[in-house]
């Protein structure tokens, strides 16, 4: 379930390199949208050129395997942002005020961890196929008509070193709510209830209607 | 310690992480991580000295995984399927289906709320995704049977419930999914959907009569509609008739001509054709930026699970945990079915509490080469296997299987997802008087598995006919 | 010592070689040294050579086709229309290529070692409607190919479409192709052998090439009676594929029969017309690319035909 945003605001520095950030995200994501569309545009250009002319979009499969980490990596910091990836929260909705920034940072302080490593392990995995000597800079290419995989494998180190941003952030903003024993804390997503959440959410389709 | 041990260790604390409320990408990617580095560093002996390298080895290859895991042509079919969901709303053929339906089949006692079943089992064949279904629903048909006197929290549980078949029936994301893990062929996993999730609606539709009958008050039937009005009713509805003859076409073409292209095509196309309809209905780009911003961030989502776990997975093949427990399963001295019953009894338990796509990515690699080698292999033939199917079909009955416990646990409390949205959309209705209302649907459920369990032709005689 | 060896699919004529190799070497050094043949647990297929040079598993297979750009001088060997006929010719010409220093520079890049190959008969066609055995017929076809081998195609006016392994029978069966280009094996394990009226047996337009390869590190760190027991024990691994295989090819003709498939014999005139047309075009190309890479292209080239034509004069 994509969370609804429930990041409060004020005038604080945080809060507004908060929202400098969330630009960026918001601009990524829509990206990856737009690239949602294109993969079907693909579609349709690719079926219509073969039914109609028997010219098959050329490379069909490899445009659309260097659109998928477009689509599937840009939006990952803004979902975390609004504290849209899924969780169970049985335990950690139970907690309140210093325990539950405490949980908090300690979750977000591992998945910075993580992304940290992944920022290295995922840029080693794109160096591995970059070459500055080669045509195109490519030392690996789609199987059928060549394109350097490069660009497609660089977008993961790009958009988890957003995420580490986001995550270093949000460090700050549970932290200062643990040290300061905060009820609210700005730029950081607050729990709701399960049902409030889904509220949310249905109120969002309902304004789309 | 065996390779194994570090495994069972490391799923021990993955676990721990989830419990404490790690959001389960990013849990599930640690787990993985950590899993590996133990696993290098074991092969050099504990050696502190050469710790660097078993790091340095572990990151990358967990770092190879995302990208990958994700430019795949397949799996190109998730955010498709998303992407219809949130087009068809625009389109304006949720309401379009509900009201045909309404008109076509109100008359019967719990008529509305059988309507509503099918209407969204209508709107299941363009949506990829459960909980946006009953969303959607709750909106638009609690309303109208509460105006003639339905019992509220019945009528809840019959949109919760109703939700729960976009998933069987194709498109789906689950199956997508599923399919990708255990490597089966797309297309023949969405057929086989086709079948039982019209069979599980049906079996709704008969469970809310017998409710009805038995309890007059609950659902009182509609009549009074005349048959210029059900026909006047059905050219709305009719793009969906277009958009599930296009999928199928695309997947099988059931007239036994040439079918029109691959799955994934199929999927694109629909999405296309669904496009279209909403620029018709009015929607411009304000409507379209938000539908593309929501899908995005879903797709950003469910790939972040994808890639997480199979980092996990990647340290499980590292552990060679999944041939450990294929090989303990083969071993038990229970029948074969009673082994079967008892992994769908676990996933009825774990869906209680899990994510549905989060608890296949992290069981399936371990549990289905267990189901597999129960049935003799991948390569078996039916003649030879133990369910009486071959390696490739026995692939498909449990893939619809374990999508239907995926479902299941979409409705059961504590976390049943599509209740807390029913409950979201109705202020009047707090979660546990939904939870109440759904509760029949599941005998309807288990009614529905036992009969999938049983008789695996209604999952298999789709693909089968596709060869 | 105990290595993880990274494969992919399931266990078929395709891997027996190696299977075999982990047999062999097991028993030679009385359970000393054993392999993990995984089977897609360890990585995805395009991925292997990247696997080895992290150094996450010791041994690996993986095709020339999946990644060009990584192994560029062996590609030689996925030229069209080479000239191989057997699996024993395309063992010798890849045994002989893979020796070549050039090879082995650009595999110690990636920290990798060529241990024997997978050899693969040549690539013949299956199609659907009428058998296609004229030039002029290609035209406008829809053929699933890869790399070299839809190159080929391309030049006498078919039209190559992209289309995973996986869904050639789906491509097959909805018209998006017309034909698909396997070796004999894959046509039978995708099942677009179901699906076909025709099969052609001589057109032999080539084939993929697919090394067994080792990290390097991992190998220098064998102990001498371990790596003795692996050396000695390859060409016994390539006899038990070579026997395998050979059997699998036996069975094919029954299986046509079977199936009710065409087996279409094409004229030796339209072969030379589609030589002339393909291979020397394609040939001269990844010649020439290759040399101003600075790859002996022209070395390598006439490397494989040196070795064929020994390879022929010995028996
Ligand atoms: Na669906
Ligand atoms: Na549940």
């Amino acid at each position: 379930m994509a969370g609804h945003s429930t990041v409060l605001e004020d005038g604080s520095l945080l809060s507004r390199l908060d929202r400098s950030l969330l630009g960026l995200e918001r601009f990524l994501a829509l990206l990856s949208g737009l690239a949602v569309f294109a993969l079907m545009v693909l579609a349709v250009i690719s079926v219509g050129g073969r039914n109609t002319m028997n010219a098959p979009l050329p490379g069909y499969v490899d445009w659309i395997e260097q659109a998928m980490p477009l689509i599937a990596f840009l939006g990952i910091s803004f979902v975390q942002r609004d504290g849209g990836h899924i969780r169970m929260d049985i335990l950690i909705s139970r907690l309140h005020g210093r325990a539950l920034w405490l949980f908090e940072l300690i979750s977000v302080l591992l998945i910075l961890l993580l992304m940290l490593a992944l920022v290295w392990g995922s840029w080693a995995h794109f160096d591995r196929s970059f070459d500055w000597s080669a045509p195109l800079w490519s030392r690996d290419s789609s199987i059928d008509i060549g394109i350097p995989l490069w660009p497609a494998k660089l977008l993961a180190p790009v958009a988890f070193s957003v995420l580490c941003l986001r995550l270093v952030l949000q460090i700050w903003g549970y932290g200062r709510a643990f040290l300061l024993g905060l009820e609210t804390p700005v730029a950081v997503p607050l729990i709701q209830g399960a049902a409030e959440q889904a509220a949310a959410e249905a109120e969002q389709l309902e304004g789309q209607e | 310690m065996e390779t194994i041990d570090i495994g069972l260790w490391v799923t021990g604390g993955l676990l721990v992480m989830v419990l404490a409320g790690m959001r389960v990408a990013f849990a599930a990617g640690l787990a993985g991580l950590i899993g590996l580095v133990w696993i290098f560093w074991a092969k050099f002996g504990y050696d502190p000295d050469r710790f660097g390298k078993a790091l340095t080895v572990a990151v990358k290859t967990a770092g190879q995984v995302p990208h990958s895991k994700v430019a795949s042509h397949t799996l190109s079919l998730i955010p498709t399927f998303i992407l219809i969901g949130y087009l068809a709303y625009y389109a304006g053929l949720t309401r379009a289906l509900f009201e045909a339906a309404k008109r076509w089949i109100a008359w019967v006692p719990g008529g509305l709320a059988v309507s509503t079943v099918f209407a969204t089992a209508g709107f299941a064949a363009v949506s990829g995704a459960s909980v946006a279904t009953s969303a959607v629903f709750a909106r638009i048909a609690i309303p109208e049977m509460l105006d003639v006197g339905y019992n509220k929290r019945f009528a809840a549980g019959v949109v919760a419930a109703g939700g729960t078949l976009a998933s069987l029936i194709p498109p789906s994301a689950i199956l997508v999914i599923y399919a990708i893990i255990v490597e089966q062929d797309v297309g023949k996993l969405l057929l086989a959907g086709f079948i039982p999730g019209a069979f599980s609606a049906v079996i709704y539709g008969a469970l809310i009569v017998g409710i009805a009958v038995v309890f007059k008050t609950v659902g009182p039937p509609v009549t009074g509609f005349t048959w210029r009005q059900r026909f006047a009713a059905v050219p709305a509805a009719l793009p969906i008739v277009a958009v599930i003859l296009i999928i199928i076409g695309f997947v099988y073409n059931p007239f036994g001509e040439q079918a029109w292209g691959t799955p994934t095509e199929g999927g694109a196309i629909g999405a296309f054709i669904v496009f279209c309809f909403a620029i018709i209905h009015g929607m411009r780009w304000g409507e379209l930026k938000s539908a593309l911003l929501e899908t995005a961030k879903l797709t950003a989502m469910i790939f972040s699970i994808i890639w997480g776990v199979l980092i996990y997975v990647r340290f499980l093949g590292f552990a060679d945990l999944p041939g450990a427990f294929s090989d303990w399963i083969t071993g038990l001295s229970m029948s074969p079915m009673l082994i079967l019953i008892c992994i769908l009894l676990a996933y009825a338990v774990l869906g209680m509490f899990m994510d549905a796509i989060g608890m296949l990515l992290l069981t399936l690699p371990v549990v289905y080469p267990a189901v597999m080698a129960l049935n003799g292999g991948e390569a078996v033939s039916a003649a030879d296997s133990t369910f009486g199917m071959s390696g490739t079909m026995c692939a498909i009955w449990f893939g619809i299987l374990v999508v239907k416990m995926a479902e299941f646990c979409l409705i059961t409390p504590p976390i049943g997802l599509n209740c807390f949205v029913v409950a979201g959309v109705r202020p009047d209705l707090s979660v546990q008087d939904v939870f109440r209302g759904v509760a029949p649907f599941f005998v309807a459920d288990a009614v529905t598995i036992a009969l999938l369990v049983a008789f695996p032709g209604i999952v298999l005689y789709l693909p089968s006919l596709a060869g | 010592t105990e290595w993880n060896v990274s494969v992919w699919g399931k266990r078929r004529a395709f891997t027996e070689h190696i299977e075999k190799l982990a047999e062999l070497v097991s028993e030679k050094t009385g359970g000393e040294f054993t392999m993990n043949v995984s089977y897609g647990g360890l990585s995805k297929p395009k991925e292997n050579l990247d696997g080895i040079s992290i150094g996450a598993f010791e041994m690996a297979q993986f095709c020339a086709g999946y990644h060009r750009d990584k192994n560029r001088a062996i590609t030689v060997l996925e030229l069209p229309f080479l000239g191989v006929n057997t699996l024993e010719e395309e063992v010798a010409v890849s045994h002989a290529v893979y020796d070549h220093p050039a090879v082995k520079d650009e595999m110690a890049q990636w920290n990798a070692r060529i241990i024997m190959t997978s050899p693969m008969p040549q690539y013949n066609l299956v199609g659907t409607g009428e058998p296609r055995d004229e030039l002029a017929e290609f035209e406008g076809m829809r053929v699933r190919a890869t790399g070299g081998l839809g190159q080929a195609f391309e030049a006498v006016g078919a039209v190559p479409t992209s289309v995973p392994a996986t869904e050639a029978y789906n491509a097959m069966e909805s018209g998006v192709v017309d034909t698909v280009a396997f070796a004999q094996h894959a046509h039978l394990s995708f099942g677009t052998i179901n699906k076909a009226d025709w099969w052609t047996a001589n057109l032999n337009p080539g084939t993929v090439n697919c090394p067994v390869v080792v990290n390097i590190d991992a190998y220098e760190a064998l102990p001498d009676a371990h790596r003795e027991a692996l050396d000695s024990s390859i060409d016994e691994a390539i006899a038990h594929y070579l026997a395998n295989y050979g059997e699998l090819l036996k069975k094919w003709d029954s299986v046509l029969e079977e199936k009710g498939v065409q087996k279409v014999m094409i004229d030796d005139a339209v072969l030379e017309e589609f030589r002339a047309k393909a291979a020397d075009p394609i040939r001269e190309k990844w010649i020439a690319d290759m040399s101003a890479q600075g790859l002996p292209a022209q070395e390598l080239y006439d490397l494989v035909q040196a070795t064929l034509k020994q390879q022929r004069g010995g028996n």
